[in-house]
């Protein structure tokens, strides 16, 4: 299978646990040209050396806290939004046979 | 004069709060821009406990990927249609104990990943100044209320220019601190590192406030920094003497639009009467052209991570499937708009182990060197300067620009900078082409507010744009 074909791209969308339909794939097939042309303009900027940068602020923001009861939830405040709850629980459909 | 001040001075908030819910019902017939009005009673009853606050009395809206405690939030998409959040954001109660009132969330593009307002899942928001035309985005409902004089002040996010752009094409002020002075505890996110929570006013004195409010560390987002918080507003100086500003060349050349390169002329030669040095500063090309693709990789791969936990189990609009993959994919599939699935299959495409080091690395790396260019164009002087968009706001319907010309990859996107790096960015207004709003990008070195303030504040006054209103009758 051509990896720019429509149905490359319905494959990628399903192991992102959704689908495309037939037209929204051919979409971005069609598009995907005019976008792999603008990723070749990173083709021509030598990085040879270069180390990614993962986070515009480089200094240490993070640190190790205490280990003691800070923000919390309560079990009805997590559950509140759930679409279906039994017992303090998410309930869902069968996860294993 | 419809400013902080006016707010704050004023003897009966709850007269103002509710003249302000009056004006978001009425506007937004016409604008489209509130995803939720907020019933401001509770919070009135409560105001008297933050008086002397910065903020007070003052009616403000909120975008909706703000986590408001028992008020939906949506994020703009299908998929958190229903979601009541159980916390504030820490930037909703910083606002909350400087007396601001919240009486709107604002629409989005969905998850805020957009420039055009067009993917919002409760449809388009129109500019007031020609409802025809879009309101640009990602922050595009709280800019038109705030350039309505529906409020004098309204928060946005910034991943790529989402506060700066709409900024422009609303004749407001929009404001991006450095990355990590504002808390990102609670805000749905779209690329985690190039999120900045921003902001709009409608002048750079309430701008210096707002700010004030809403900075300072905050243990909940690890990203954000230990710095304390200045007094901004009261050290606001618009002096030019000594200053030495940068004029973007390579914006300039790829515009061809003679309005907005005749307005920027004029505040240019304004700048250097007030004492100003204009130093003229010109970029790599090549690197200022690899802005977007390097956004485009980043964001999206970012993004398709971020949002693996909408799934409908926990939270969100569930659709049903005989299995949980199936629940998954169905409530996937219906809750995301058809856009957001683009970019999140071109974030994944990045993301591939085979495509990691010629895309997502690659634009990690490149994205380094943009950041050093924009240092090295700092290094000499205080702020650059360039038009903040290529054009006013675009119709609704058009999407004819050419999305490899230099218009296109430079003078609409090079705001993106801002993001990669983190400095400082404010977008003002620079005039009028037409009757339509076009504005001016300010950035500054990192962490360095007061100056950002500092020269947006000369700009206000050299192009004498402060407190712009356009009501929508």
């Amino acid at each position: 299978m051509n990896r720019y074909e429509p149905e490359y791209f319905k494959s990628l969308a399903k192991q992102l646990r959704f689908s495309l339909s037939d037209e929204e794939a051919r979409a971005i097939a069609d598009e995907f040209g005019v976008l792999l042309d603008q990723m070749d303009l990173l083709d021509k900027i030598d990085t040879e050396g270069v180390e990614e940068m993962v986070y515009p602020i480089e200094e240490e923001t993070s640190f190790m806290r205490d280990d003691e009861v800070g923000h919390t939830f309560t079990v009805e405040q997590a559950l509140f939004n759930a679409p279906h709850q039994a017992n303090d629980h998410f309930v869902t459909v069968k996860v294993v046979g | 004069m419809m400013n902080f001040a006016h707010y704050t001075n004023q003897k009966n908030p709850t007269q103002a709060v509710n003249q302000a819910v009056e004006a978001a019902k009425k506007a937004n017939a016409k604008l489209n821009a509130v995803v939720t009005l907020v019933d401001p009673g509770e919070q009135l009853s409560q105001l008297e406990k933050y008086a002397g606050g910065k903020m007070f009395g003052i009616p403000i809206v909120l975008k909706d990927n703000v986590n408001t405690r028992g008020i939906l939030t949506t994020a703009g998409s299908r998929i958190l249609g229903n979601y009541v959040p159980q916390y504030d954001a820490t930037i909703a109660e910083k606002l909350r104990e400087a007396g601001a009132v919240v009486i709107a969330k604002s629409s989005l593009d969905e998850f805020g990943m957009g420039g055009s307002n067009l993917s919002a899942a409760t449809g388009p928001v129109y500019n007031p100044y020609d409802l025809t035309r879009m309101s640009g985005g990602s922050s595009g409902g709280s800019a038109v209320l705030v350039a309505s004089g529906v409020v004098p002040f309204a928060i946005g996010s910034d991943t790529g220019d989402s506060v700066r752009k709409p900024a422009s094409y609303n004749g407001i002020v929009g404001y991006k601190p450095t990355y990590g002075r504002i808390s990102r505890y609670g805000i749905i996110p779209y690329a985690s590192s190039l999120d900045h929570v921003a902001f709009f006013t409608r002048n750079v004195t309430d701008a210096a406030i707002a700010l004030e409010v809403l900075s300072g560390r905050d243990d909940r987002d690890m990203t954000s920094l230990q710095l304390p918080v200045e007094d901004y507003a009261s050290a606001l100086n618009p002096s030019l003497k000594g200053k030495r500003i940068g004029i973007l060349t390579n914006v300039l050349k790829a515009i061809t639009n003679p309005d907005i390169q005749a307005h920027f002329a004029t505040l240019v030669a304004n700048l250097k009467e007030q004492g100003a040095t204009i130093v003229d500063i010109e970029m790599n090309q090549d690197l200022l052209s690899a802005i977007l693709p390097t956004y485009y990789i980043i964001a999206n791969a970012e993004a398709t991570a971020n949002h693996s936990n909408l799934d409908g189990l926990r939270f969100g609009v569930q659709k049903e499937g005989k299995e949980v993959d199936e629940v998954m994919s169905a409530s996937r599939t219906a809750g995301f708009g058809k856009q957001i699935r683009k970019r999140f299959v071109i974030g994944s495409y990045a993301l591939f182990v085979e495509n990691q080091d010629k895309l997502f690395r690659k634009a990690q790396k490149v994205r380094r060197l943009i950041v050093e260019d924009l240092k090295n164009a700092l290094s000499g002087i205080d702020g650059l300067i360039a038009p903040a968009s290529a054009g006013v706001a675009p119709k609704l319907t058009d999407t004819s620009m050419d999305q490899l010309s230099s218009t296109y990859l430079i003078a609409e996107n090079y705001m993106v900078m801002g993001n990669f790096s983190g400095y400082p960015s404010v977008t003002l207004p620079l005039g009028y082409c037409d009757g339509l709003p076009v504005g001016v990008n300010l950035t500054c070195k990192l962490y360095d507010e007061q100056t950002t303030l500092n020269l947006a504040l000369a700009i206000e006054q050299a192009t004498g744009l402060a407190d712009q209103i356009k009501e929508v009758a």
